[in-house]
């Protein structure tokens, strides 16, 4: 059982990590991105080219994917997004205009992957030696991604409670209008957040790609997951995100370790589905 | 209907590969309109319909091997519409996203849930098929529900309940608060649509030879049929239609040239459907139809003639001076109704509803004792007053003295903490917003909320068919020209909410109270930000409803029109009352001067 519950917390760290980058894009920009895993499977194809065709730590791949990630999510905001959020009428004409068109994304970029890196699973070995502790072994790779999304996180709670810059992504996050009457520019430091979302999810993707292989068409199923813990943890809350990936990573281990297995991912949508009914801000919102 | 016959004789002469094809048209179509019966005017994206779909396919395959066909069909529309009203009840609360990503996971879950019991419980994940319907009988089937969805959308559009739809869409306070009773309209409509989907899926599984939790349970439906709608444009009733012809063409033609590249391709389309043709096609269509029409009527009329717009005028002129008169005679035929309408507006049972003419003696609303709490900041707190029937009342006090929390509380909008409201006597805490607006209160509301999607005329109708006493939407129509008529906005009654000005916004949302029929009508400060002129029209329109017998609580900042109007005037702060008497009183007792101007000045 300790082992169980163990494993579900280094799931849910993983977890946890794939939703960092979605809670910049959607908890304080505001934008629901579905093409967000194409930027997942874009990062962990990288870092499968890195190791496969060029030999080098696949880790190294991040300094492409980061940068590119971060530029094209830039240029999604700016120029594709931006001249929606400037038409819409109301917050629900634009959500619905956001999601539709990020939908056209996803099957874009996912084309461009299957024509250009083909529809096979792809997956490596790195870091796969076993780590023991207290007794359980641990792979080191999902150890790393684990220790990631810590440092990670926690790097994300300090800028956005302790900076200029984070105090100024918080008040987005509440209230653009108000942001925007008190000096912040909206506008650049949205695009700024939603870009930094789609450099984490690049890093996400790499670290995963280290123990789960990944396909053209796996995209969506990240997105999902990430949006998943987000609404679990209530939107734009970092340390929310973390916690819910790590309750949703043991809940699932350990139900599917004294239920089935086969149920996994039925107990990961029951439970966002209870939280929806109970508490549609998200478990870990503030009031 | 003709086309409908010709479609319904093609499979005559049509090839298998013709049959199949019309199969997904007609499916799409189906789909489409019965997604957009509900999501297009409530504007809530579902992305459930592949749940609804696939609960009609195992519906099918569960019961086909001991029911007949017919039977296992209308069985898979129940269990849809049983499955739909579980799910609305316990759901339609969720707005935006929230509900896109509940459907979306709700599928999710229904294909884990069939896979789970497939896999552990029958040990085979295929169930089987075990009749053959001819394709042509299943062609013709869906061809009759796709027709029978677009025709009903056609007619929901038409009803009390289209219009219901349209102001949950647009502002689901001022629905409910116009006496719409919006869970019960949201959950009927969307079991309704997910029944109509069930059914469909129910048919589309005797094309397969077995199904399975991936096809029944596709994904793939739930976005098919949003693209379609969107594409097509879900505001129309035949939209949806064209959306799913266009889309299901579409995508043959797209594998056909860019196999290798159709995912990109379809991508690219979604971008600039939502880009360039938001709203959808059919919005277009009638643009197209109305400017080649006008192109016809001015080339037909010779040059000299007068613009075409002043006809219309004089039309809507001369519908002014007959409103009166149709509005008595189709008031008596309402009860022509269908029940089913009827039972969504009847007034609660709790509420009784006095029909009278004139003002009954004694208090129109008693307040007891009522108090609410916000966290640790008490809004409103032992607050007791009558407010005698017939009379303008003010509700005076500063900004944050609780004024608006007494409205909210009245109007069902907030629950207090303890206290009671009385209505004539009968106590209305517990009641919904609709139940207190037919039991004959309406509001205006401190920022003005005009339904900016409907025209004047529409916001003004909804309060005369869902207020007490409703009626249906052509009576709706003469009495609200009626109205528009009194508050001055008779030439403006086409404009739609948002292109009206300020002023004319708070003459929209009086005159759509007003068509409630309340015998009290609550104005959060409706006279605020009048310029002089406009206040002293305001002032006495203010005076002829209360002349006419409606009882006025009016919430006010502005002195001369709470000198000008009110009999009584209570004054509130911090939640509590401090005075209460007539204007001249109150505004000498140095209480009051004292809240309003601070101790320094009320003591200079």
């Amino acid at each position: 059982m300790f082992e169980v519950v163990l494993n579900g917390l280094i799931l849910g760290g993983m977890y946890g990590l794939i939703a960092l980058g979605l809670n910049l894009q959607y908890g304080i920009a505001r934008m629901l991105n579905l093409s967000y895993g194409e930027f997942f499977t874009a990062g962990a194809f990288t870092s499968f080219f890195t190791i496969t065709l060029y030999h080098y730590n696949p880790l190294l791949g991040l300094s492409v994917s980061v940068p590119v990630s971060f530029a094209a999510n830039w240029v999604i905001y700016r120029f594709l997004l931006l001249p929606l959020i400037r038409r819409a009428p109301n917050r629900d004409a634009l959500d619905g205009d956001v999601v539709l068109s990020t939908f056209g994304l996803l099957f874009v970029f996912q084309g461009f992957e299957q024509v250009y890196w083909g529809g096979n699973v792809r997956g490596y070995y790195f870091l796969s030696f076993p780590v023991h502790f207290f007794g359980a072994s641990l792979p080191a790779n999902r150890l790393l991604a684990f220790a990631a999304a810590m440092a990670l996180g926690g790097v994300l709670i300090f800028v956005l409670r302790k900076t200029r810059f984070g105090t100024a992504l918080r008040a987005i996050a509440i209230d653009p209008i108000a942001a925007g009457l008190s000096g912040i520019n909206v506008l650049e430091l949205s695009a700024l957040a939603f870009a930094l979302g789609g450099a984490m999810v690049a890093i996400s993707g790499s670290l995963v790609s280290t123990f789960i292989a990944s396909s053209a068409s796996a995209g969506i199923v990240y997105t999902l997951k990430a949006l998943i813990v987000i609404i679990v943890g209530g939107p734009g809350r970092m340390a929310g995100a973390i916690a819910a990936g790590l309750l949703l990573g043991v809940a699932e281990q350990v139900g599917g370790y004294l239920i089935d297995p086969g149920l996994t991912l039925a107990i990961n949508y029951a439970i966002l589905i209870l939280v929806l009914l109970i508490r549609p801000t998200g478990l870990f919102a503030r009031g | 209907m003709i086309g409908a016959a010709v479609l319904a004789a093609l499979p005559l002469g049509l090839s298998a590969y013709g049959v199949s094809t019309g199969i997904v048209y007609f499916a799409n179509v189906a789909l489409a309109t019965a997604w957009a019966l509900f999501s297009g005017p409530t504007r809530y994206i579902s992305l459930a319909t592949a749940a609804f779909v696939g609960v009609g396919m195992y519906t099918v395959a569960f019961a086909h091997v001991s029911l007949n066909l017919a039977v296992c069909l209308a069985l898979a529309a129940i269990v849809g519409l049983l499955f739909a009203l579980v799910v609305g009840l316990s759901t339609l609360r969720l707005r935006g996203v929230y509900f896109v990503i509940f459907t979306f996971g709700l599928t999710e879950l229904m294909r884990q849930l069939s896979s789970w019991y497939e896999i552990n419980i029958t040990h085979k994940l295929n169930r089987f098929i075990t009749i053959s319907v001819d394709s042509i009988v299943i062609y013709e089937m869906l061809l009759v529900l796709a027709v029978a969805a677009v025709l009903g959308n056609w007619y929901v559009s038409t009803t009390r309940l289209g219009h219901a739809l349209r102001a949950i869409g647009e502002d689901e306070t001022v629905a409910r608060h116009t006496g719409i009773n919006a869970t019960w309209v949201k959950v009927l409509v969307f079991a309704i649509a997910a029944s109509m989907m069930s059914l469909v899926g129910g048919v589309y599984a005797l094309r397969y030879p077995s199904i399975d939790p991936t096809v029944g349970f596709a994904n793939a439906w739930s976005f098919q049929v949003l693209i379609a709608a969107l594409l097509g444009g879900p505001g129309r009733p035949w939209g949806p239609a064209i959306g799913a012809v266009l889309l299901v063409l579409l995508s043959d033609l797209l594998v056909g040239a860019f196999s290798r590249y159709f995912t990109i391709a379809l991508g690219v389309c979604f971008v600039v459907i939502v880009y360039f043709i938001p709203g959808g096609i059919a919005p277009r269509i009638e643009q197209l139809y109305g400017v080649l029409a006008r192109a016809r009527q001015a080339a037909r009329s010779a040059p000299g003639a007068s613009a075409p717009q002043e006809p219309a005028t004089d039309a809507a002129a001369a519908d002014d001076k007959t409103g009166t008169e149709t509005g008595e005679i189709v008031r008596r035929r309402r009860s022509a109704f269908h029940p089913l309408m009827r039972r969504l507006t009847r007034p609660s049972p709790r509420l009784v509803v006095r029909d009278g003419a004139g003002p009954p003696p004694g208090a129109m609303l008693s307040v007891v004792g009522l108090r609410k709490a916000f966290g640790g900041l008490v809004a409103v707190r032992d607050l007791s007053f009558d407010i005698p029937a017939g009379g303008v009342t003010g509700l005076i006090g500063p900004n944050g003295s609780g004024k608006t929390t007494v409205l909210n509380l009245i109007t069902g909008e907030l629950s207090p903490d303890a206290g009671s409201i009385l209505l004539q006597g009968e106590e209305i805490i517990g009641a919904r917003s609709f139940e207190i607006c037919r039991a004959r209160i309406a509001r205006t509301f401190q920022l003005v909320r005009v339904l900016p999607g409907m025209t004047t005329r529409e916001n003004v109708m909804l309060g005369r068919m869902f207020g007490s006493d409703p009626t249906g939407p052509a009576a709706a129509r003469s009495e609200a020209d009626v109205l528009l008529d009194r508050v001055g906005l008779a030439d403006r009654a086409e404009l739609i909410g948002s292109q009206l000005t300020y002023i004319d916004q708070k003459r929209a949302e009086l005159a759509r109270a007003l068509a409630t029929r309340p015998q009290l009508l609550l104005l959060d400060e409706w006279l605020a930000g009048l310029n002089p002129t406009e206040l002293k029209i305001g002032i006495d329109l203010i005076r002829r409803i209360q002349r006419e017998g409606i009882t006025v609580l009016m919430v006010e900042h502005v002195m001369e029109a709470i000198r000008a109007l009110c009999g009584r005037v209570i004054v509130m702060n911090a939640g509590m009352k401090i005075a209460e008497g007539t204007a001249a009183e109150v505004l000498s007792d140095p209480k009051v001067t004292q809240v309003y101007l601070g101790d320094d000045d009320a003591a200079a």
